[in-house]
């Protein structure tokens, strides 16, 4: 396995490395990181600029540059806020974490639970009522569903039980002036929940749809047959095996997601990964761009791999070659 | 490993897991008391307020070429900053006022050179104690002058030396007339810095926690807040507020549930159609500020070196085709602007303006008849003017996405249409279009703000020939409805160096009168300020075009 690994890993450097050239030079053939600087009435400040930033070279001398200190650990400056974009990328890859982990922490008990007792209780009330509210959550454009949780879970109670402040926050991860957990969790509740109405939406669709496959299969009729309890059927025997396709799923959805939750940190005011990449292309910040891309693709990329891993570890049958 | 050793690690790591991000949650918030004192006013002391802020900087370096974000300015440099004069509301219009770093108004020698002295008072002092000085106007200089990294040399480029021999008296010499001294130099955008505790204004990117204005930052978390305090040591009245939040919500929508919800206290929206429809609707608990005195100037600009905007005759009768005055109403109504302005200097400039130069282009079909007439065009049967098999058809370009400024077009394209006109819409993304087509003229007719950086006019920037975008210039300036007139060369040009100020705004009064009749631009609205805050907030809310809404927050307090 590990021989395996290693070659996954090295195949991933040519494609980190083209995708990395393909959108350095699409940044600069169409984003111009001076364009800012023509409100000045400084008639020079846009060449100094270019002269500063390097854009007079050629694309590939630029992105040379630009290479050549990222693999030696220096990730260069951000051209529209001259910070290092290491401390950037860090800042906001830990702002997209929280709401990931969260998020894929409770999208993953709910999409369980109810893919499962969806299964179990196939065409019930339950079950109807249960796939209709998956592909009511699948529907759902984030960006609406999220500013409808505001004005229903926070703004309205507000006004309606005379509160001095709204229940649940929608500005950032936390206040300035309330720390602890709570805060943190008021601020917490709507981001997640306008990320994981989508993912629960869509994970119990296929934890469903594998727990059927699971209960019709030979092994769990040689069970029941045998007279072991029906929970333990459910749960020792179709349970287990259901759950490999989802936690493929699972895995290569993590992955994007560190790209960062664009409409989600945008409504909630969260400077995650999402923004970042937005923010920076809109200034056309190449190195905070590429390094974004970077740490994006190495993202996916290791999520596929420990998605084949864990395919392996819980499925014993296959083999990797 | 067995299958329970294996079972506790993964258990370990979860838990190890959940309690980082639970001590996540409870990480420092830094909540640090500095009560004010010396106050005089009946406002309440102590107390914190949250500001939603759209827009955050890219760096606190104000002079650097990272700077030029009017928002962080507002917020953070405006009230940490020293500076010489202030824009102040004097009646009905604003004017530049000596602040309390000076014992008076600076003296000003016109001849044989330019020479401003200015007396420092000697209780101001920066917040660790040091006195304000003539080496800090001189190291102000010199960075902006000869630093590296510079976003606008403007003004500080045309100044010969700065005595800084007296450290209360800095007198500066300048190497040719420099008009707009008042309020571009020593203050501006840019503010004092401290040449005891800064080497290079670079080293202010990341923000700074010494202050010479009221208040002095306690930390800024990019991309989430920034917080002030107040500046125990400031010479002036200290704020009554314990601590100031500029909480970062970039999104218009979340920004008013948020205001709504009470999350924040005050927010300063810009002015799209949804902010205006809000607040036509009504904010219980807000009081709203608006103001069409600003330094904002919405307007249609033609090309002038493109068909058919070439042709002045085309221009006119394109003028002579709008309804300006219905368009505003549609746009502002809701926060009481309904006049289209009449003028290209900026609203809060009245004493400069001309303010009726272009009162004469109103709906008026005969005069849209005979301009076109006068360069051979004629109607066609579909009601279209047409010239040697060409109809008269333009595009016209301005942001996308921008919902004021698609609803201003639709208008636009209606008027243009029962008048003979086919107006085309072809909007840019605002990188395309104010990086690269407007600076290299590919565009016929584009809508879009001119947004005054001091209290001075700078029409010279915007309609003299010198300041046409080119490729020998690098496609640099902003001239760019290409207008090429030597009568406003003149007269513009004359405003930037006429140091009698009586004379200098009867010369760019002639200057908006000479455009009007060029008609490279129709003026169509100041873009008014909203300011939206608590009941709560109690004190000396004022808006202020330059120095932004916040300036006089160290007068606010909050009620409980």
């Amino acid at each position: 396995m590990l021989s395996y690994v290693a070659r996954r890993i090295l195949f991933s450097i040519p494609v980190l490395l083209i995708a990395s050239f393909l959108l350095f030079t699409a940044v600069r053939a169409t984003f111009d990181p001076t364009a800012r600087l023509r409100a000045s009435r400084d008639p020079e400040a846009v060449q100094r600029a270019r002269a500063e930033l390097g854009l007079d070279k050629p694309v590939v001398a630029q992105y040379q540059d630009w290479l050549s200190g990222f693999v030696r650990g220096d990730w260069g400056e951000s051209s529209s806020t001259q910070e290092r974009v290491l401390p950037v990328i860090r800042r906001a890859a830990w702002h997209t974490f929280q709401l990931v982990v969260w998020g894929v922490l409770i999208s993953a008990i709910l999409a369980v639970a109810v893919g499962v007792f969806s299964a179990v209780r196939q065409y019930s009330i339950a079950d109807h009522a249960l796939t209709g509210m998956s592909f009511l959550g699948l529907a759902m454009p984030p960006f609406w569903f999220g500013l409808i949780a505001i004005q229903f879970l926070a703004v309205y109670p507000r006004d309606w039980f005379g509160l001095t402040q709204t229940p649940l926050f929608f500005v950032g991860l936390r206040s300035s002036t309330n720390v602890g957990f709570g805060d943190y969790a008021r601020h917490l509740v709507l981001p997640v929940l306008t990320l994981t109405v989508q993912i629960i939406a869509s994970w119990s669709r296929y934890q469903r749809s594998s727990m059927l496959d699971a209960l019709s299969g030979d092994y769990v009729r040689t069970a029941r047959a045998k007279g072991v309890p029906r929970r333990r059927v459910i749960f020792k025997h179709a349970f287990r095996n259901a759950l490999i396709p989802l936690v493929t799923v699972m895995a290569l959805d993590i992955g994007a997601l560190a790209g960062g939750l664009v409409v989600t940190e945008q409504i909630f005011s969260i400077p995650g990964m999402g923004r970042l990449f937005v923010d920076s292309l809109l200034e056309g910040d190449a190195n905070v761009l590429v390094a974004w891309t970077v740490v994006t693709a190495t993202s996916v990329i290791a999520f596929n791999l420990l998605a084949d891993v864990l395919y392996r570890l819980l499925d014993p049958r296959i083999r990797f070659s | 490993m067995t299958l329970p050793d294996r079972r506790r690690r993964w258990h370990l790591a979860t838990l190890v897991l959940v309690l980082s991000l639970v001590a996540a949650g409870c990480g420092d918030g830094g909540d640090k008391k500095n009560v004010a004192t010396d106050v005089a006013e009946d406002a309440p002391r102590g107390g914190t307020l949250v500001i939603g802020a759209e827009q955050e900087g890219k760096c606190a370096d104000w002079m650097g070429s990272c700077g030029g974000a009017s928002w962080m300015f507002w917020t953070y440099g405006a009230l940490t900053m020293p500076r010489a004069y202030s824009v102040e509301k004097a009646g009905n219009t604003f004017e530049a006022k000596p602040t309390s770093l000076l014992t008076g108004p600076a003296t000003l020698v016109t001849s044989p050179k330019q020479v401003v002295t200015y007396n420092i008072n000697p209780q101001a002092k920066w917040s660790d104690n040091t006195p304000i000085t003539s080496k800090d106007f001189k190291f102000t200089w010199e960075q902006v002058a000869k630093g590296d990294k510079i976003y606008d040399r403007t003004g500080y480029d045309k100044i010969d030396s700065v005595d800084d021999s007296k450290p209360n008296v800095a007198v500066v010499t300048f190497k040719e007339p420099y008009a707009d001294w008042r309020t571009t130099l020593f203050g501006g955008s840019f503010g004092i810095y401290p040449a005891h505790l800064v080497k290079d204004h670079s080293e202010l990117t990341d923000g700074y926690n010494w202050s010479g204005g009221p208040w002095k930052l306690d930390h800024w978390t990019r991309g989430t807040e920034w917080v002030l305090v107040p500046n125990t040591n400031y010479w002036g009245e200290k704020p009554k507020l314990d601590k100031v939040v500029f909480k970062l919500i970039t999104d218009t929508s979340a920004e008013f549930q948020a205001f709504k919800g009470g999350e924040v206290q005050a927010i300063y929206p810009q002015p799209q159609l949804d902010a205006v429809d809000q607040i036509s609707a009504g904010l219980p608990g807000a009081k709203a500020q608006y103001t069409d005195q600003t330094g904002n100037s919405e307007a249609f600009s033609m090309n002038t070196s493109r068909p058919p905007f070439d042709d002045i005759n085309f221009r006119t009768a394109v003028a002579y085709s709008i309804d300006r005055d219905v368009i505003v109403n549609r746009l502002f109504s809701g926060v009481g602007v309904t006049k289209a302005i009449q003028t290209p200097t900026a609203a809060i400039l009245s004493p400069f303006a001309s303010t009726s130069a272009f009162a004469k282009y109103k709906k008026d079909m005969g005069k849209v008849n005979e301009a076109m007439g006068k360069s051979g065009w004629t109607k066609g049967s579909d009601g279209i003017w047409e010239k040697g098999g060409a109809k008269a058809t333009f595009s016209i370009k301005s942001t996308v996405g921008n919902k004021r400024r698609e609803l201003t077009e639709q208008i636009l394209q209606q008027e243009l249409k029962t008048a003979g006109f086919n107006l085309t819409i072809d909007n840019q993304r605002a990188g395309d279009l104010f990086g690269d087509q407007l600076p290299k003229g590919d565009f016929q007719m584009a809508l879009y703000a001119n947004v005054l950086t001091s209290f001075y006019p700078s029409n010279c920037n915007l309609y003299c020939s010198k300041n046409i975008p080119t490729e020998a210039n690098g496609f640099s300036g902003n001239n760019y409805t290409r207008t090429r007139v030597p009568e406003l060369d003149s007269l513009y040009g004359k405003v930037e160096s006429e140091l009698n100020e009586a004379e200098a705004q009867a010369t760019n009064k002639k200057g908006d009168d000479a455009l009007a009749n060029h008609v490279s631009v129709l003026p169509l609205d100041p873009l008014p300020n909203i300011l939206l805050t608590s009941t709560k907030i109690v004190g000396p809310v004022a808006d202020n075009p330059i120095q932004g809404p916040f300036w006089t927050m160290w007068g606010w307090g909050l009620n409980k």
